[in-house]
């Protein structure tokens, strides 16, 4: 019998250092960690190095807050819902984070390479486009690819010709392994079987990239009910170093069969994301001026997040007003 | 047949949203992005392409949404999908084993070529400003056999050249060298297609046999000069075949009344 490491949001963000690598789970506004976001905040994490196949609102939590040092990554923004990753942009306009950026399925290549202990990963997507230009290898240019961080490549991809099939030129991929994923999950068994609910994004090959996972999960179910159909499951539970159980800790993204994405919360952090001096007031607001999540949830209040509760046939709300019809 | 019955008022965007689903052949295997591109692939399933199938780059294959997603991402792609996989299944299982066929994207800038930019204003090592970045557009666009953008048309927006190249169009850089090349050259055997049509709020565009794009037609109330203007490289009109078709009243009451009921992208 296996059993889970439990611990608290303050003591899971206390293992993280600053200068840490990590990665997530979910989709831009989709199963994002967020409760476990606001307490790195809190903690005042520094020079953290994201890796992640898209950002969301997550990501901006943490670029806004002067955590984030270097963003490897191919998009950020918000959806529908804000059309820019406003501090990322910042951060980068201002030099005071480094991009790297790559397409989408090229940053899924660097995962599936750390997924499966490979050094790199073959794709042919994305090649002829500036993402290859070496004048925007920014790792690089900053001196990073010297070997001294084992996390950073030597090089931010090479070109082969194919020697097998005489394809032509295809792209390596180098692996990304992150120290922590991040992880938020609907179920998480009481021996650490995950099972997420319906689009697994990149979840598995996060979980299997990096050295460390901590999952928050929005329930603990017993094991026996997520073994009983395993092809729904996405990790067993060795493969999971710490649980935290936290209901709506993917607030304000959301989380199919339990709660909506919270587009209002999710519009206004972007517009005070706007300016730096924005962002100071929603972080006093709602990450600093609150002691925890427990007390987030308390000033988000019972009917904003019963709007929000997903129908449980179809797995997002069918009550709340969507559009403008 | 009967002589089809033409709308008399709709906004640009439903244009836009019809003409796009009038790219859709039936039984093509399409990659849709956010907001237009998914009304686009929805009125096609239920008007001229009641067999083509939908893939979100998230990882839903051949959903059959109930209620329109707002994002690719959104719990509704995955309802009544065949496969609710991920990332690796979207961009390796499907469009680099092939798959797909067509593409619907979009982006900030683009040039002569076809080569689109959604990441940067500017120098990239030291930008004016930064768009969303790529996303999927440059992986999807370099793959799908066709590729169909919507855009917004303003000068700025069409360039001799884009400030960085997202997304590969019919004439582009190879690295290392940074030589330029076609695309044929550069994807190799890889190579399955590319850019087909560029549809914004003035025109309908295509590209010719050198893969530099051409006016093909203009939308109700736009002339051929109109559009020029409002390119800064040196658009070719002369082979505009006439007026694009404009939206039926049954296509109008689709896109308010059935696929975005809700009002998410149409207000």
């Amino acid at each position: 019998m296996g059993k889970i490491n439990k611990i608290t949001l303050k003591e899971a963000a206390g293992l993280i250092k600053d200068g840490d690598m990590l990665s997530f789970s979910g989709f831009t506004i989709w199963r994002r960690p967020m409760a476990l976001i606001y307490e790195l905040v809190r903690q005042g994490k520094k020079d953290l190095h994201l890796f992640e196949v898209n950002g969301g609102t997550h990501t901006e939590i943490l670029a806004g807050a002067g955590c984030v040092k270097i963003w490897e990554s191919c998009w950020v923004g918000h959806e529908l819902y804000g059309k820019l990753g406003e501090s990322v942009a910042r951060g980068q306009v201002e030099g005071s984070i480094l991009v790297e950026d790559y397409s989408h399925a090229q940053c899924v290549a660097r995962l599936l390479a750390g997924a499966y202990g490979l050094p790199f990963f073959p794709t042919a997507l994305s090649m002829g486009t500036d993402i290859l230009n070496p004048k925007f290898d920014m790792l690089g240019k900053a001196g990073l690819r010297d070997g001294s961080n084992p996390k950073i490549p030597l090089k931010k991809y090479d070109t082969i010709p194919d020697p097998m099939y005489d394809m032509g030129n295809i792209l390596l991929m180098p692996a990304a392994n992150p120290d922590w994923a991040l992880v938020y999950a609907q179920q998480v068994g009481d021996e650490g079987t995950v099972r997420v609910l319906a689009q697994t994004y990149v979840d598995l090959e996060v979980i299997k990239a990096a050295k460390k996972v901590i999952v928050i999960a929005e329930e603990i179910v017993p094991d026996s009910y997520l073994r009983d159909e395993p092809a729904l499951n996405i990790a067993p539970g060795y493969a999971i170093d710490y649980v935290i159980e936290q209901p709506f800790g993917a607030h304000p993204t959301g989380s199919q069969f339990f709660y909506d994405v919270d587009a209002d919360f999710i519009r206004a952090f972007y517009q005070a994301s706007k300016s730096a001096d924005g962002y100071k007031k929603f972080a006093d607001e709602w990450i600093f001026g609150v002691d925890g999540f427990d007390e987030y949830l308390e000033k988000l209040g019972v009917n904003r997040l019963l709007k929000l509760k997903a129908n449980s046939v179809m797995g997002y709300s069918t009550t709340m007003k969507r559009g403008t019809r | 047949m009967t002589a089809k019955n033409y709308a008399e008022n709709y906004k640009g965007a439903d244009l836009l949203a019809v003409a796009a689903a009038r790219e859709v052949q039936d039984g093509d295997i399409v990659f849709a992005g956010t907001g237009l591109p998914m009304l686009a692939i929805a009125l096609a399933q239920i008007t001229n392409a009641p067999n083509a199938v939908c893939i979100y780059e998230a990882g839903s294959i051949d959903g059959r949404p109930k209620d329109l997603p707002a994002s690719v991402g959104d719990a509704r792609c995955a309802t009544q999908s065949s496969v609710a996989a991920g990332l690796t299944e979207a961009f390796y299982g499907q469009l680099h084993s092939g798959y797909v066929d067509l593409a619907f994207l979009g982006g900030a800038e683009i040039d002569k070529y076809g080569n689109v930019n959604t990441t940067v204003v500017g120098d990239y090592a030291a930008p004016k400003k930064r768009f969303t970045g790529s996303g999927g557009n440059p992986d999807i666009n370099s793959f799908a056999r066709r590729t169909v953008f919507i855009m917004v048309q303003e000068k700025r927006r069409f360039k001799e050249h884009v400030d960085y190249i997202t997304s590969p169009g019919w004439r582009i850089p190879e690295w290392p060298s940074g030589e330029m090349k076609s695309k044929k050259e550069v994807y190799g055997k890889f190579f399955n297609g590319g850019l087909s049509a560029v549809i914004t709020n003035m025109a309908v565009f295509r590209f010719d046999e050198d893969g530099i794009m051409y006016l093909d037609t203009v939308h109700p109330g736009f002339t051929p000069e109109q559009v020029k203007e409002n390119c800064e490289f040196d658009l070719n009109i002369s082979r505009c075949r006439g007026v694009t078709e404009r939206p039926t009243v049954e296509e109008i009451e689709l896109l308010y009344k059935v696929v975005d009921k809700d009002g998410i992208f149409l207000p």
